[in-house]
C-alpha cells in the first residue's frame, strides 16, 4: 500500500541548476585510475539518475545511511526492504527515526523521510522479509546493497543472487555489496555473484557465537552469563512449556533476570544485571552511528563507482578497526572451488566408517565452513534423512542411528539441504 | 567486605524495573563506553567551523550519541550545490539563506536531550580580538573541515599557545581523497579497550591467599573430580613454587627449560580429560613473558607533565589527576609495601573449574585487588597531597583496573610535520602513497587558498606545490600522480560518500578525544576511496 502512495506522488521536483556541482565534478571527466570504459559526462548521468535501480536490504543502522548517501549521490529509484519495526534502543544510530516512530515499520518510515528530505527521489518500501519476494523481483534492479546483521538473510540473498547469474545474459548479475558493523569495528564487501568470491566462500571468517557448554550452565556456572543462560536455555522450557521466549517482551526479560539473579545468588555469583541479561539473550552487538557511516559510505561509494564506472570498484573487502587509532585493511577475498553456493565442486568430508548418519549431521552444524542449522541429507537414489515434512521425517529418523557407510559407498555424494538456505550442498564422502 | 557482597546480589532481585528511556535509547553505546564515557560526552562543547556536508556528517554522529552543546560557525549562505549535497539542509528552499542556521535545526532534530546553535561569523572575525579568541579556547574540541590554510594556520597557532588549549581535528576532502589530523597537547587514556595486554594474574607473584591454596593442594590423594577441578591458576602457582625452589628461584628462562616447566604441567594430569591441565598447559606462557611491570608503563613513569619535570601538581597542570595517579603508580611499584609490580587489576578470566572453586578463587583475587588499591589510594595521598583529594574514586578504580595498558599520547602542531623534510623524505619512501596523497591535499590547500573556486588548480600546479615542498632535488613516487589527478579532476568537490565516510572516521576520533577511552590517531589519517584504503603518515 504504501508502494502504490509512492507511485501516485511523482516526482514533482525537477533537478535545479548545479544540483549535482560536486558529484558532476566527478562524472565529467575520467581520474588517473579510472577505466577507458567510462562515459564522462551526460551518459553516465543519465543512467544514475534516470535508468539505474538500486535495492537496499536493511533499514537499520547501515540502511538509514545508505538511503541518504544514495539519494544525495543521484540514485533516484531505490527499494528498501526491512521486516522490523523501530524500537527506541535504534535511535541513537538509526537518524532517520524520531522517538514518535517507535513501533512504526522501519522501511516505510525511511522511504518517506528520504523523499521528504530530498527532492524527485523516489524510495519504494517493502515492509516484510527478503524470502518473500521472487526472482522476478530481484531481476529489475541493477544492484543489491545490503546492510544486515542476520548471518542467515545474507546466505540467502547471496545464494539467491548467485542462482540467478544466467551466463547467456549479463544483465542477469547482480553485483552484491555488503557492510557490517560491530563498535568501532566494520567491513565492506563487494561480490560479483559467481565471478568473485560470495558471502559463503567466506562463512569460516565470521566469528564464532559464544556458546557455553550445557553442563557448565547445569552443573557448574562461573560467570553472570552462565546463570542467564540458565534461565533463558533451560528454566524458561521447564516453567513454561511450549510458549516461546519473546526477547522484545521486557516481562520475559524481567522474568529471565530474576531467575538468573536467584540462581547467581545461590551459587555466590555477582554481576548478573538487566543490561547483561537482554545482552546475553538477544545477543546483542554494540553499535554507533559513527562506525555505521563509515561502513555505508564505503557500501555507497561502491555502489556509485559501479554504477558509474567513474573509478575502480573494491576488489573486493575492506576491513576497518577503529579501536587503536584508524586501522584498515583491503584485500581480496579468494573465491572458494567448493563453496556450495558459487563453487561448483563437492566438498570433500573425510569421515570415520563407524559414524552415525546422526554424528555427521551433528558435524555439518558445527563445520564453521558450513553451519547448516536443520539439514536434510539424501542422495539421487535414496532419502537419508530428511527434517520435514512430520510423515517423512518420522520415515526416515530409523537412519539416523544406522552407519553413514552402510548406506553410502566411498566416493559416492550426499546432497544437504535446509530450508532456510535457498542452496544445495554436495558433500563428497571418504572413509579413514 | 561480605556486607558488600550480600548487598550486590540482594539489590540485584529486588523490584525488577526496566532502564529508563534515556539508558534504552543509549543502550548499544552505553555497552562500549559506559556511564563514564557518555557522562564525559554530555559535558562536552564542541565548535565546528563551516556547515559543510562533510562538518554536518559529523555532527550528526556527534549529535546522535548524545554530546552536551554544538556550535556551527558559518559565515555563508546555502548556494545551489550545498543543497544538492548535504543532507541537513531543506534542499532547494534553503538556498540564499545562512547555512549555519540552517542546519542547525535539522540536527537538533536527531536528538532533543542536545543543545546547539549557529553562528554567522567567520572564524577569522573571532580570531581578530581577545574575545574571541578566548570564546574559541572555551570549547572542549574544536573541529574544522576544509577552512582555508590563512584561517587553518591562525587558529592552529592560537590552540597550540597554551597547553591547556582544547583538540583541534584539522579535516580536508576533495573528491575521493581525504585527510583528517587531531592537533593536541596531551591524551591520557585510562581505558583504551586494547586487549592485546591482558592483566597479570600474578602467577609468579603470588599473593599470599593464592600462594597458600597451591600449597596445600595435596596433589596426590585428591578426590578425582576435585583434581580435575582445579584452576589452571593455581595448577601453575604450584607448580612455578616447585620449580624455584628446584632451580635456586629462577624461573624457566630457555626454550627448554620452558618445555621442561610444559613437561611438568602435563605430569600433574591424572586422566586425559583433564581440560584444566590443558588450560594450564596453554597459559604456561605467562610464566615467563608476564613482567612486573610492562616496558610501555613503566615509560610513563620518568614521563614528565608538559607543565614541566619539577613543577609541583596543580590544578592548572592539564590532566593533573591522571599526572598524579601515574606518580602514585610509580610509588606503588616500588614500595616496600607493595607487590613489586602493578596493582591486581581483579579481573578474572573464565576457566575450567566447579563453581565453588571459581568462586573461591575470585574472591581472594577481588578482596586482593582491594587491599591493593588501598595501598595505592595511601601512596596517592603522600605522592600528591594537594590533588589527592579532587580525584574522583572512580577515576582511581578505573586507572587502577587498567593500570596495565593505561596510554600517554603527546601531539604535534598542526602542519609541522610537513616542515620536516627529511622525515616526509622517508615518509615518501615507507608508505609512498599515503604521504604522496597528503602532500597532494596539502599543495590542494596551498592553491585553494589562491583561488578558492579551484579556477588555480592544476596537475601542474600541483606537482609543482608538492615539489616545492619535498624540495627540488627529491624524486616523487609514482602515487603521486594517482592523488594529484584525482585532486585535479575534482578540486572543490565534496562527494556525499566521501563526507559520510570523512564524517564516520572524524566522529570516532571525537568521541576517543571526548571521553578519552580507546585510542585516537596519531598522526595524519589520510583516505583515498578510489582503491578504498585509509593509511597513516606523520607519526
Amino acid at each position: 500500500m504504501a508502494a502504490a502512495a509512492v507511485l501516485d506522488g511523482t516526482p514533482a521536483v525537477v533537478d535545479w541548476p548545479d544540483r549535482y556541482h560536486h558529484v558532476d565534478q566527478i562524472l565529467d571527466k575520467p581520474g588517473p585510475r579510472t577505466d577507458p570504459s567510462f562515459l564522462a559526462g551526460n551518459e553516465v548521468k543519465d543512467f544514475l539518475r534516470n535508468k539505474c535501480k538500486i535495492l537496499v536490504i536493511g533499514a537499520g543502522g547501515l540502511g538509514c545511511e545508505i538511503l541518504a548517501n544514495l539519494a544525495l549521490s543521484g540514485f533516484k529509484d531505490i527499494h528498501v526492504i526491512d521486516m522490523d519495526t523501530i524500537d527506541i534502543s535504534n535511535l541513537n544510530r538509526q537518524f532517520l527515526f524520531r522517538p514518535k516512530d517507535v513501533g512504526k515499520p522501519k522501511a516505510i518510515v525511511a522511504a518517506e523521510f528520504i523523499m521528504k528530505r530530498v527532492p524527485g527521489v523516489i524510495v519504494s518500501p517493502y515492509y516484510g522479509k527478503i524470502q518473500d519476494k521472487d526472482d522476478d523481483y530481484y531481476m529489475q534492479f541493477n544492484l543489491v546493497i545490503c546492510g544486515l546483521d542476520s548471518v542467515e538473510a545474507r546466505r540467502w540473498i547471496n545464494a539467491t543472487l548467485v542462482n540467478l547469474v544466467d551466463p547467456e545474459n549479463p544483465e542477469s548479475l547482480k553485483p552484491l555489496i555488503d557492510g557490517g558493523t560491530e563498535g568501532f569495528k566494520g567491513q565492506a564487501r563487494v561480490i560479483l555473484p559467481t565471478v568473485s568470491s560470495c558471502y559463503e566462500c567466506s562463512l569460516d571468517m565470521l566469528n564464532k557465537p559464544t556458546a557455553f557448554p550445557i553442563c557448565t550452565i547445569a552443573n557448574t556456572p562461573r560467570l553472570p552469563e552462565h546463570c542467564i543462560e540458565w534461565a533463558s536455555v533451560l528454566e524458561w522450557p521447564r516453567v513454561f512449556g511450549d510458549k516461546k521466549l519473546d526477547t522484545d517482551d521486557p516481562e520475559h526479560i524481567s522474568w529471565l533476570y530474576t531467575t538468573a539473579s536467584a540462581r547467581a545468588k545461590e551459587f555466590k555469583i555477582e554481576g548478573v544485571t538487566w543490561s547483561l541479561t537482554q545482552g546475553v539473550v538477544k545477543n546483542i552487538i554494540p553499535a554507533i552511528a559513527s562506525t555505521n557511516a563509515i561502513i555505508a559510505a564505503s557500501c555507497c561509494n561502491e555502489a556509485f563507482k559501479i554504477a558509474t564506472s567513474s573509478a575502480a570498484y573494491l576488489n573486493n573487502y575492506f576491513m576497518l578497526i577503529g579501536v587503536d587509532g584508524v586501522y584498515s585493511y583491503t584485500f581480496e577475498h579468494e573465491k572458494r572451488d567448493d563453496c556450495p553456493v558459487c563453487g561448483g565442486e563437492a566438498l570433500d568430508i573425510s569421515i570415520s566408517k563407524e559414524w552415525t548418519v546422526d554424528r555427521l549431521i551433528e558435524m555439518l552444524i558445527e563445520k564453521q565452513d558450513i553451519q547448516i542449522k536443520k539439514p536434510s541429507l539424501s542422495t539421487t537414489t535414496k532419502q537419508i534423512y530428511f527434517q520435514a515434512p512430520p510423515q517423512l521425517e518420522e520415515l526416515t529418523r530409523p537412519n539416523l542411528e544406522k552407519k553413514v557407510s552402510e548406506l553410502i559407498e566411498d566416493g559416492d555424494h550426499i546432497t544437504v539441504t535446509a530450508s532456510t538456505l535457498p542452496f544445495n550442498l554436495t558433500l563428497r564422502i571418504k572413509y579413514v | 567486605m561480605s556486607t558488600d557482597e550480600s548487598q550486590d546480589i540482594d539489590s540485584a532481585t529486588t523490584a525488577v524495573q526496566q532502564p529508563d528511556n534515556k539508558t534504552r535509547r543509549y543502550d548499544r553505546q552505553l555497552r562500549l563506553w559506559a556511564a563514564s564515557g557518555q557522562n564525559a560526552l554530555e559535558s562536552a562543547r564542541i565548535l565546528v567551523l563551516s556547515a559543510s556536508a562533510t562538518s554536518n556528517a559529523v555532527l550528526k554522529n556527534l549529535v546522535l550519541p548524545g554530546i552536551g552543546h554544538f556550535t556551527l560557525l558559518d559565515p555563508a549562505t546555502v548556494s545551489a550545490a550545498d543543497a544538492g549535497n548535504n543532507f541537513f539542509l531543506a534542499g532547494p528552499a534553503s538556498v540564499g539563506k545562512p547555512r549555519a542556521a540552517e542546519a542547525v535545526p535539522l540536527l537538533r532534530e536527531l536528538n532533543e536531550s542536545v543543545q546547539g546553535d549557529a553562528v554567522i561569523k567567520h572564524v577569522d572575525d573571532l580570531l581578530a580580538d581577545d574575545d574571541g579568541r578566548a570564546y574559541i579556547r572555551g570549547f572542549s574540541l574544536v573541529i574544522a573541515h576544509n577552512l582555508p590554510t590563512s584561517s587553518l594556520d591562525s587558529l592552529s597557532r592560537l590552540l597550540w599557545e597554551d597547553i591547556g588549549d582544547p583538540p583541534l581535528i584539522v579535516v580536508r576532502s576533495a573528491g575521493f581523497l581525504a585527510d583528517f589530523f587531531i592537533q593536541f597537547h596531551e591524551q591520557c587514556i585510562s581505558q583504551p579497550h586494547t586487549d592485546e595486554t591482558p592483566p597479570s594474574l600474578r602467577i609468579t607473584r603470588p599473593f599470599p591467599a593464592l600462594l597458600e591454596w597451591a600449597r596445600e593442594l595435596d596433589l596426590d590423594n585428591m578426590d578425582p573430580t576435585d583434581h580435575g577441578h582445579i584452576p589452571f591458576v593455581v595448577i601453575l602457582v604450584r607448580i612455578v613454587d616447585d620449580w624455584r625452589r628446584e632451580h635456586g628461584g629462577a624461573l624457566p628462562a630457555t626454550s627448554t627449560e620452558k618445555q621442561a616447566f610444559k613437561a611438568a604441567v602435563r605430569a600433574l594430569r591424572r586422566k586425559p580429560d583433564e581440560e584444566n591441565f590443558d588450560e594450564a598447559e596453554a597459559q604456561a606462557w605467562r610464566v615467563w613473558a608476564e613482567p612486573a611491570v610492562p616496558s610501555d608503563i613503566a615509560a610513563l613513569f620518568t614521563l614528565p607533565p608538559l607543565s614541566g619535570a619539577d613543577a609541583p601538581l596543580s590544578e592548572t597542570t592539564p590532566n593533573t589527576a591522571f599526572h598524579a595517579l601515574l606518580r602514585a603508580l610509580a610509588a606503588f611499584v616500588r614500595s616496600e609495601r607493595g607487590p613489586g609490580a602493578l596493582p591486581l587489576s581483579g579481573a578474572l578470566p573464565d576457566m575450567r573449574t566447579d563453581t565453588t572453586s571459581y568462586v573461591r578463587l575470585q574472591t581472594i583475587y577481588k578482596d586482593r585487588a582491594r587491599v591493593e588499591k588501598a595501598l595505592f589510594g595511601a601512596l596517592l595521598a603522600e605522592e600528591c597531597p594537594d590533588v589527592a583529594p579532587h580525584v574522583d574514586p572512580e577515576e582511581l578504580d578505573t586507572f587502577v583496573k587498567n593500570a596495565h595498558h593505561v596510554r600517554v599520547l603527546r601531539g604535534r602542531r598542526w602542519g609541522a610535520w610537513a616542515a620536516d623534510r627529511a622525515a616526509v623524505a622517508s615518509s615518501l619512501e615507507m608508505v609512498p602513497r599515503e604521504t604522496a596523497t597528503h602532500l597532494a591535499l596539502n599543495a590542494l590547500s596551498t592553491l585553494l587558498n589562491e583561488g578558492p573556486d579551484g579556477s588555480k588548480v592544476s596537475a601542474e600546479a600541483l606537482t609543482e606545490e608538492v615539489q616545492k615542498v619535498v624540495g627540488e632535488g627529491v624524486a616523487l613516487p609514482s602515487e603521486t600522480e594517482d592523488a594529484i589527478g584525482e585532486l585535479a579532476r575534482a578540486p572543490t568537490a565534496e562527494l556525499p560518500n566521501t563526507a559520510a565516510f570523512v564524517g564516520g572516521l572524524v566522529a570516532q576520533e571525537a568521541i576517543k578525544m571526548i571521553t578519552r577511552q580507546y585510542v585516537p590517531v596519531d598522526g595524519y589519517c589520510v583516505v583515498d576511496l578510489v582503491d578504498s584504503w585509509t593509511g597513516l603518515v606523520g607519526r
